[in-house]
């Protein structure tokens, strides 16, 4: 890594940052200096104020006051674009690809070369971004369609088109949140390579480990405003986690009590799939967080999906407390007490358009909300504002439009929409994904909580730490079947990782490579 | 609930729920309202003729079929759906109430509800192919749509079915319900489906789920909506509209015309948008259609009168509908 | 009607109050060439005469809606008359009471008004002229052989007459000549255009073709021309400068043109003598004329024909 060299001078240099939006203060004094040739790492829970920082530097939108310097120079973007022109990118969490162009057209989209100002020279197009492709080191072919690479390519074609603008500041928000190992150490690769004495790298994370290794500095911020920064060679984790919560965190114990006796509400046999579930059978207990582990790809969403009827199963038996029943769409599967809980929140958790009320009540409206077809907005608003207190979401209001608050809180918004249902099972597909480490010890105390009362909890994860903190059992996945069933007592990092790379059609010995390409959890979806 | 019921049930005062957001909204609806009146305003300053209380009720009276088809067609676009065969339907509507009434010899008590469900039914047909049959809702609507243009001229022979002699039938748009007030029945009907449609739209869970699955539809399925069923419902609702208008256009010219009603279906819609409804679903209101069907019946009324030629009235009444959307962005907030 | 003052003052339409008389038409459309004439001799007479006109038409000839609503407009005006072409007579029965009431005399004009109220009607009388279509047909083809009808609709007065017209004359005089069951194009060209081809198909021994209005017409212009057949006998209605085209190179035998310009002079004309209280005929035919390569340049006809 290169040293910071004149620390003096700052590359980029925000100050004294203000900035609101109707209702809702999100930057207060903000304040944050990258200097040449480091990476700066930004950390924050969720709501901190990172995104609005992005916004800021990117020019989506116009601070109201505070003065932003790069290189020394006054730097005021009016538009994604003039960032770009001013040298900074921005590589935001949600890629800005469009799916069914190539790679060379998604790089150089809106300056596509061209001859006699009309027509688009194709041929210099590719041998450009091949240039550009080889000079970065990335696998990618020129002419292959974005939309059908893996995540973690779509992710290199971002990089190269950011890095074609040859930017004096790179910006990366989450850049590792779906991510292997594997790929994650070619990132980072790729990033040392881009630090220079004349550059740098806002690099936005909440993985510790990953900070550690690769950035020099790291700025924490908290609700709107600058907290501190620290050396990360002299920086402990947990101290980092407390300046990002402002309170200390509690590290997690192992899950209390077996639940071997308990009765079985749920038993699944001989689920399968057209495109990828095999045979898939377990069962749940009452009070039970049953863990789902294994790469992607592996099939865990895929049985959550089917389990609910949002996708169409080709056999199995589902037996629910007793009685097997069919499940042909979520409306079935809501009516029985199953509620599903998306990865994807914003496709199929939320109504974005729609205030907290509307989201909180929507699955629970008719058993719960309603008299004689009316709705009762009294009992609904006061059953809204009641869980939101609860679960601590952070909102002015409940009428305030679910597109405007943080990811967190969106989170809590989609888990209370489930407890105002009261199902009593619940599937927990990736819970904390994009969540930040004070909230995910929240979403943990709750699930605890649910189990304890005696809520069947089914939790997908791809973080061991969480699986293994909270399951009472963990089913392992591997390429769309169940390999092993472990209980918490037998479940460690390692012996989950050797049952989810153990593929059914292979000797175990030589399932060694953690190779499967990411991305492939999307396959089987309408 | 266990988990809820950690903090005590507490009963609130009622501005407690009333934000900046939500009196923005309000504000919203009176800055379109506030454009009619001027609108209003202008034609009243620029033509002796048009500030007149005979002239009111001949705009309220224009605006009833357009506007009874906006109203309806509102729920299917909130819902991120379209639905072109209003306007042919209705013609078709208005022929069915023919057959019924006049060469079936019903009374007009039973042939004008049969002729709503009849509505209804095309809606039914058209949430069916939308919803079951995964048929988008411009394709599925655009052949009913045909369909339903073809089948007017086949029922009626493509010949005008005349009501003239069932007693009482063409009051339901001529009369004057209330006496002295001299507001057509057309306009008084209009105004009353108008009131319902905003409380259903507003108060009840069929409005609910409209805003829902147009908002997100794979999310409200998940949630345990059977967006299915819903869908259905809210097509065949609107349907209902489709055959009220039949019932009320062929009231007030005594007579159902075949050949009539294509064209509607857009200036229905463009209604519907200027009165702030998205077309990609989740956000609209009654009132706001309802303003956007007057806009356009003022101009007609008001172009006219100033004696405009007619080519220029629908430039000018283009060039409003741009305006108009792009104003209702700006307040949004959305540039 | 109640006027209420208003601080402006006479703004372009000025009603009975003063200066020239006001005309306002409602016609039956108005993109068409045909209307676009009408309106030419309208305006024409009513400059001469010293009378001012407006003149507005629904989109399409079926919208029986938007015209009530039109007249509705136009009477809030209190023109000093009404030229009206009705799409359909019984819908606008209780508006043209509502002239009458005000003393507003209207003039029928096109196919006529079903109604005692107007003073006059100033129309063609589209049977006649539809029989001179048919005569000329039988003419041409020696009084033999199989005819189709591409009319512009089923349910307009104007639409029926021309049919009726043009299928009586050939029962009662022309017994070697099959006619086939008429088709509707709306008067859409594209429409007329694919069902001409389709009969073309469907008939190989067709020997001619009669269309009933313009749009019609240069439907059935294109879809003969697409067929590539040049032994038919194309009979037209109106006029525009497809047909003269095609008249011109063959292609068309002839057609029967209306006097839109005549008709507009003429309404003004009845109009302005209802003004005044003047007697006046029921009926008041105007001019038609059968026109093919021969007669085209003659002066009378050219004064007809519309480009």
């Amino acid at each position: 890594m290169t040293a910071a060299g004149d620390a003096a001078r700052a590359l980029l240099d925000v100050e004294g940052v203000d900035k609101s939006f109707p209702g809702v203060r999100a930057l207060h004094g903000m304040r944050l200096d990258l200097r040449h040739g480091e990476v700066l790492a930004l950390v924050g829970e969720n709501g901190a104020g990172k995104s609005t920082l992005m916004k800021l530097l990117s020019g989506i939108h116009t601070a109201d006051s505070g003065t932003f310097r790069l290189n020394g120079a006054p730097y005021h973007p009016t538009s994604p674009r003039h960032a770009l022109e001013l040298g900074i990118s921005i590589i935001h969490q949600e890629f800005n690809l469009v799916p069914d162009l190539t790679v060379a057209q998604n790089i150089y989209i809106g300056r596509e070369p061209r001859r006699a100002r009309l027509l688009l020279d194709d041929r210099r197009l590719r041998a450009d971004a091949a240039e550009l492709l080889d000079r970065l080191h990335l696998p990618l072919d020129p002419r292959a369609v974005v939309g059908e690479l893996t995540v973690a390519h779509q992710q290199m074609v971002e990089i190269a088109k950011a890095l074609s603008y040859r930017p004096r500041v790179l910006i990366m928000d989450e850049p590792t949140a779906a991510l292997n190992d594997a790929e994650v150490a070619t990132l980072h690769e790729l990033i040392r390579r881009f630090v220079r004495p004349d550059t740098g790298v806002i690099y936005i994370s909440h993985r510790m480990a990953e900070i550690k290794r690769i950035a020099d500095r790291v700025t924490v911020i908290r609700d709107g405003e600058y907290v501190a920064t620290r050396e990360v060679a002299g920086a402990e984790t947990p101290e980092i986690i407390a300046l990002m919560v402002g309170r200390a965190i509690r590290s997690g114990a192992r899950p209390e009590g077996v639940r071997e006796g308990r009765e079985v509400v749920l038993d699944v046999q001989g689920l399968s799939t057209k495109a990828l579930l095999t045979d898939v059978s377990f069962d749940l207990r009452r009070g039970e967080i049953l863990g789902f582990a294994g790469l992607m790809g592996a099939g865990r969403t895929e049985v959550a999906r089917a389990l609910v009827g949002a996708d169409p199963s080709r056999a199995g038996r589902i037996t629910l407390r007793g009685k097997e029943v069919r499940i042909g769409n979520p409306a079935d599967a809501a009516r029985l007490g199953i509620g599903y809980l998306s990865e994807d929140r914003k496709r199929f958790g939320l109504l974005l358009e729609q205030d907290v009320k509307a989201n909180v009540a929507l699955s629970a409206l008719r058993d719960r909300f309603t008299r004689a077809g009316f709705v009762r907005d009294g009992a609904l608003r006061a059953q809204a504002e009641r869980v939101a207190g609860t679960l601590r979401i952070k909102t002015p209001s409940v009428h305030q439009t679910a597109k405007h608050l943080s990811g967190g809180n969106q989170q809590k918004v989609v888990i209370a929409k489930w407890l105002v249902k009261d199902c009593d099972i619940l599937i927990f597909d990736e819970p904390t994904r994009g969540i930040d480490v004070g909230a995910k010890e929240e979403i943990y105390q709750l699930l605890n909580q649910l189990a304890a009362q005696g809520k069947s909890i089914i939790m997908i994860s791809s973080e061991l730490p969480e699986i293994l903190r909270l399951s009472h059992r963990v089913v392992v996945m591997s390429e769309g079947r169940v390999t092993r069933v472990l209980e918490a007592g037998e479940a460690t990092q390692e012996n989950i990782m050797h049952y989810a790379t153990l593929r059914p059609d292979e000797n175990p010995a030589d399932a060694a490579e953690l190779g499967l390409p990411a991305g492939e959890e999307k396959a089987g979806r309408p | 609930m266990t988990v809820l019921k950690s903090e005590a049930d507490r009963r609130r005062p009622w501005w407690e729920g009333v934000t900046l957001a939500a009196l923005r909204s309000r504000l919203q609806q009176l800055l379109a309202f506030a454009s009619l009146i001027v609108i209003y305003t202008f034609f009243a300053f620029a033509s002796p003729y048009f500030f007149t209380y005979d002239n009111f009720i001949s705009i309220l009276y224009s605006t009833v079929v357009i506007g009874t088809l906006a109203v309806g067609t509102t729920f299917v676009i909130i819902s991120a759906g379209i639905d072109l065969s209003i306007g042919t339907g209705m013609a078709l509507c208005a022929v069915m109430s023919g057959v019924f009434i006049v060469n079936a010899g019903l009374p007009p008590a039973l042939g004008v509800p049969l002729t709503v469900l009849f509505g209804g039914f095309m809606g039914l047909v058209n949430g069916i192919n939308v919803a079951v049959l995964r048929v988008p809702p411009f394709i599925a609507t655009l052949a009913m749509m045909l369909v339903a243009e073809g089948l007017a001229l086949v029922v009626s022979d493509s010949t005008p079915i005349y009501f003239n002699d069932v007693s009482g039938y063409t009051g339901i748009s001529t009369g004057h319900l209330v006496p002295g007030l001299d507001i057509p029945n057309a306009v008084l009907v209009l105004l009353a489906v108008s009131a319902l449609s905003g409380l259903l739209l507003t108060k009840t869970v069929l409005g609910r789920y409209t805003y829902s699955i147009g908002s997100n539809e794979e999310a409200t399925a998940l949630s345990g909506v059977n967006v299915r069923r819903w869908k259905i419902a809210i097509y065949a609702f609107a349907g209902l509209f489709i055959g009220l208008a039949g019932v009320l256009i062929s009231a007030r010219l005594g007579s159902a015309q075949p050949a009539t009603g294509m064209g509607y279906e857009l200036q229905a819609i463009a209604a519907v948008v200027i009165g702030g409804t998205s077309l990609s679903g989740g956000k609209g209101s009654i009132v706001g259609t309802l303003i956007g069907a007057l806009i356009i019946s003022v101009l007609n009324n008001g172009l006219q009168i100033m004696s405009i030629p007619q080519e220029w009235q629908n430039v000018i009444l283009g060039c409003v509908i741009l305006v108009a959307v792009y104003a209702d962005r700006v307040r949004r907030g959305e540039p | 009607m109640v006027l209420v003052a208003s601080a402006c003052g006479e703004e372009g339409s000025g009603g009975s109050g003063g200066g020239e008389p006001l005309i306002s038409i409602v016609s039956k459309g108005f993109q068409h060439q045909f209307w676009q004439s009408v309106k030419q001799g309208a305006e024409d007479e009513a400059e001469a005469r010293g009378a001012r006109i407006t003149f507005v038409g629904p989109a399409t000839e079926s919208d029986v809606e938007e015209q009530v609503n039109q007249l509705t407009n136009e009477l809030a005006k209190s023109p000093d008359a009404i030229g009206f072409a009705a799409l359909d007579s019984q819908a606008a029965e209780p508006l043209l009471e509502q002239a009458q009431s005000q003393d507003i005399p209207v003039v029928a004009f096109d196919s006529g008004v079903d109604s005692d109220i107007p003073v006059t009607t100033v129309a063609t009388d589209n049977r006649a002229a539809a029989a001179l279509a048919a005569e000329h047909m039988a003419e041409a083809l020696g009084g033999e052989g199989k005819v189709a009808l591409v009319v512009h609709d089923q349910t307009s007065l104007s639409g029926k007459d021309r049919r009726d017209g043009f299928m009586e004359w050939m029962a009662e005089n022309a017994p070697g000549i099959t006619v086939l069951e008429p088709q509707y194009g709306g008067g859409d060209q594209l429409e007329s255009a694919d069902i001409t081809t389709s009969i073309i198909q469907a008939n190989p021994d067709l020997a001619g073709i009669y269309a009933s209005n313009e749009g019609s017409a240069i439907g059935v212009i294109n879809g003969v021309r697409e067929s590539g057949r040049d032994d038919l006998a194309v009979v037209g209605f109106d006029s525009g400068q497809a047909q003269i085209d095609a008249i011109d190179s063959g292609l068309m035998l002839g057609a029967v043109t209306q006097d839109p310009v005549d008709m507009g002079r003429q309404l003004v004309d009845a109009a302005l003598n209802a003004i005044d209280g003047k007697e006046q005929p029921e009926r008041i035919d105007t001019a038609f004329y059968w026109y093919d390569s021969e007669n085209m340049d003659d002066p009378q006809i050219q004064a007809a024909l519309y480009q």
